[in-house]
């Protein structure tokens, strides 16, 4: 009895030790695939840092002024930091995949085929972002200079309202990309979306409801501008 | 030759016909049959002070044709020719760019068809055109070899602001030459200037799309050529669009700076500035301009002070943008934007226009209220003044815009220094 049960036990613990010993190799690509790629990784990262130095990458972007929120966002307001620490995970990231399809291609590949798949939405959705930035930025710029110049006193009002309405679409569409939420994105960007419609409209209706009164009464009491307006530009 | 495609295939048979010609004259804004007529019987009065032997071809567009061009012969004078054709561009009300441009390249190509020494072009509204006013802009091209006579309108206290704010202060202190409307319209060309115009340098120019009235004027300068100016009389201004203000602003700076970018060369050696010749009497206008209100001036620019700080911060050093918080906040009795001050802003937003900053459009739009802030300031300075003391007071601008170039330099050479 006892021999059989010892028996049993050592079996039990060569197949879990042989298993063990199967994995091992896999272990071992998996710590120096992470090995490697952090070395390529910080490689990559030293390279691109002393270009975008080189570059002044930093102050262009700065005196550009188109993205802004990019700087805001950046570590230490440093779009240089930002992208190398962006490119540094992403290549761990390869690597620690091509470390894990090294356990076993038949249980492994799938799940990491399946990542990089997702990759490419990620991406498609990082530059989704980018863009509806500088876009939503650019017309709420337009706005707000062209309503200041129409003497339009809630010109900042409608300036926000651009900006955060095509930042709410982006948004969503970002989220699509990504195959996060589903249904719940679109109801909650249609909800989000008609509400700053209906905020906007009700806020510059309700506001300016004065406004137009008073300046339909100063047009309909004011004289020919030819007759009384002394100024010419050109 | 390229820029006859300038002129319809119909009006350069005609050219061909006419041979030569001493002088070509345009009018660019001739609309009708009588206008022309009243325009061309000038013509010959002032070319009959110059001198009886001129062979003149007078060009004009006329909306009525539309294929053709039509040669008209003078009867009473053979060395008067009168050639009509259809617009280059479509009609508008105000001439753009790209038509005004066109217009006067045609010219150009027909003087040079025509071997013509000097070239007329006359672009204001003919109703207050004179045979003197003719006689003026082509006499010192005819007889006195000017290479360039620009008008010199008698205008009134509040008129031609652009020009007097900016245009030509701005333009007297980059190129060292003071001359008072350098935008014209209405100017007169030498054959040589015109065949400047049409060579190399302007192509390069047409290509970036530069607007012609901005770099007549500085061509001539930077290309060493005579330039004198002749003082015309009264100029009908077209009424001040308050609603489209920031796109005249945006359509005549961007041109303006982009021409100071072209010509950065010659102007960083120009130091200080001299007259230039001026042939005429000035003519006195008479002045109906008492209190003025300026009221909607100040609030556009305080609106402007509370919502675009941002926009100007992008370009404005800080202690400028401080300075104009403090403006926006004076009674308007006291409203007074100093002169060092307006400068400095024109000479940053020149620097942000060709840093590109932020969008060129977006840049000049977001001035219009710190322009409407210099006019209120001017027009409570001078609302009662006399011609005598307007002339001194854009005098004193243009020193200060002249005092204030080592700075645009400085600012131009290194702009990324520290400026507060």
């Amino acid at each position: 009895m006892w021999v059989q049960i010892e028996q049993a036990l050592n079996q039990s613990m060569l197949r879990v030790l042989n298993e063990l010993a199967s994995l091992l190799p896999g272990m071992a690509a998996l710590i120096l695939a992470v090995l490697v790629s952090t070395l390529v990784a910080w490689i990559l990262t030293f390279l691109l840092r002393v270009s975008l130095r080189g570059l002044q990458f930093d102050e262009r972007l700065n005196r550009g002024g188109a993205v802004p929120s990019l700087i805001e966002w950046s570590p230490k307001n440093s779009p240089t930091l930002l992208l190398t620490r962006v490119i540094f995970g992403l290549v761990l990231l390869v690597g620690f995949l091509i470390g894990i399809a090294a356990f076993d291609a038949t249980v492994t590949s799938q799940p990491t085929m399946q990542v990089f798949g997702y990759l490419r939405n990620v991406v498609a959705a990082v530059l989704v972002l980018l863009v509806g930035n500088v876009v939503a930025r650019f017309l709420a710029r337009s706005v707000l200079i062209g309503a200041v110049n129409m003497n339009l006193q809630y010109a900042r009002l409608l300036s926000a309202g651009v900006k955060w309405m095509v930042l709410v679409l982006v948004l969503a569409m970002a989220l699509d990309h990504l195959a996060i939420g589903g249904g719940i994105v679109h109801l909650a960007f249609g909800i989000l979306f008609g509400g700053i419609v209906l905020a906007l409209a009700l806020a510059v209706g309700l506001g300016s409801k004065e406004l137009v009164s008073r300046s339909l009464e100063r047009e309909a009491s004011k004289k020919p501008i030819d007759a009384e307006e002394p100024f010419r530009h050109l | 030759m390229a820029e006859l495609d300038n002129i319809p295939q119909p009006a350069r048979q005609h050219l061909e016909r006419i041979g030569a010609a001493d002088l070509v004259i345009g009018l660019l804004a001739g609309r009708t049959d009588g206008e022309i007529g009243a325009a061309v019987a000038l013509v010959r009065e002032a070319l009959a002070k110059v001198s009886s032997s001129v062979r003149t071809v007078v060009i004009y567009t006329d909306p009525a044709i539309e294929q053709t061009a039509e040669l008209v012969p003078v009867e009473e004078d053979a060395n008067l020719h009168l050639l009509s054709y259809p617009p280059v561009a479509p009609a508008t009300p105000a001439l753009t760019a790209q038509s005004t441009e066109g217009a006067y390249r045609a010219v150009f190509a027909a003087g040079e068809k025509l071997g013509a020494r000097a070239c007329g072009v006359i672009a204001s509204n003919l109703d207050t055109l004179t045979s003197t006013w003719i006689y003026r802009l082509i006499q010192p091209v005819l007889q006195l070899d000017f290479d360039l006579v620009t008008p010199c309108y008698a205008d009134r206290t509040f008129e031609g602001l652009l020009n007097s704010s900016i245009i030509c202060p701005f333009t007297r202190a980059l190129y060292g030459k003071r001359i008072r409307h350098p935008m014209g319209p209405d100017f007169g060309f030498s054959g040589r200037l015109t065949h400047r115009f049409l060579g190399t340098a302007s192509g390069a120019r047409a290509a970036s799309r530069v607007h012609p009235l901005t770099w007549f004027a500085t061509e001539a300068i930077c290309g060493g050529f005579q330039a004198c100016q002749a003082h015309v009389g009264i100029r009908v201004h077209p009424p001040a669009d308050w609603v489209n203000l920031s796109s005249v602003l945006a359509q005549v700076l961007d041109p303006l700076f982009l021409d100071v970018q072209q010509n950065a060369a010659f102007w960083q050696r120009t130091r200080g500035s001299q007259p230039v010749p001026a042939f005429g009497e000035s003519v006195s206008v008479p002045e109906a301009v008492g209190a003025v209100d300026v009221r909607h001036l100040i609030e556009s620019f305080q609106l402007g002070c509370r919502s675009l700080q941002e926009v100007w911060g992008i370009v404005l050093p800080p202690k400028t943008v401080l300075e104009l918080t403090r403006l926006a906040r004076l009674p308007a009795d006291r409203f007074r934007m100093p002169d060092e001050f307006w400068v400095r802003i024109i000479y940053d937003f020149a620097l942000g226009h060709r840093l590109r900053t932020i969008s060129r459009d977006h840049l000049l739009r977001a001035m219009t209220p710190l322009y409407l802030a210099w006019v209120a300031s001017y027009a409570l300075e001078l609302e009662t003044a006399g011609a005598a003391a307007v002339e001194q007071r854009l005098e004193q601008l243009s020193v200060a815009y002249e005092t204030g170039k080592p700075y645009f330099l400085s600012r131009w050479r290194w702009p990324d220094r520290f400026n507060p």
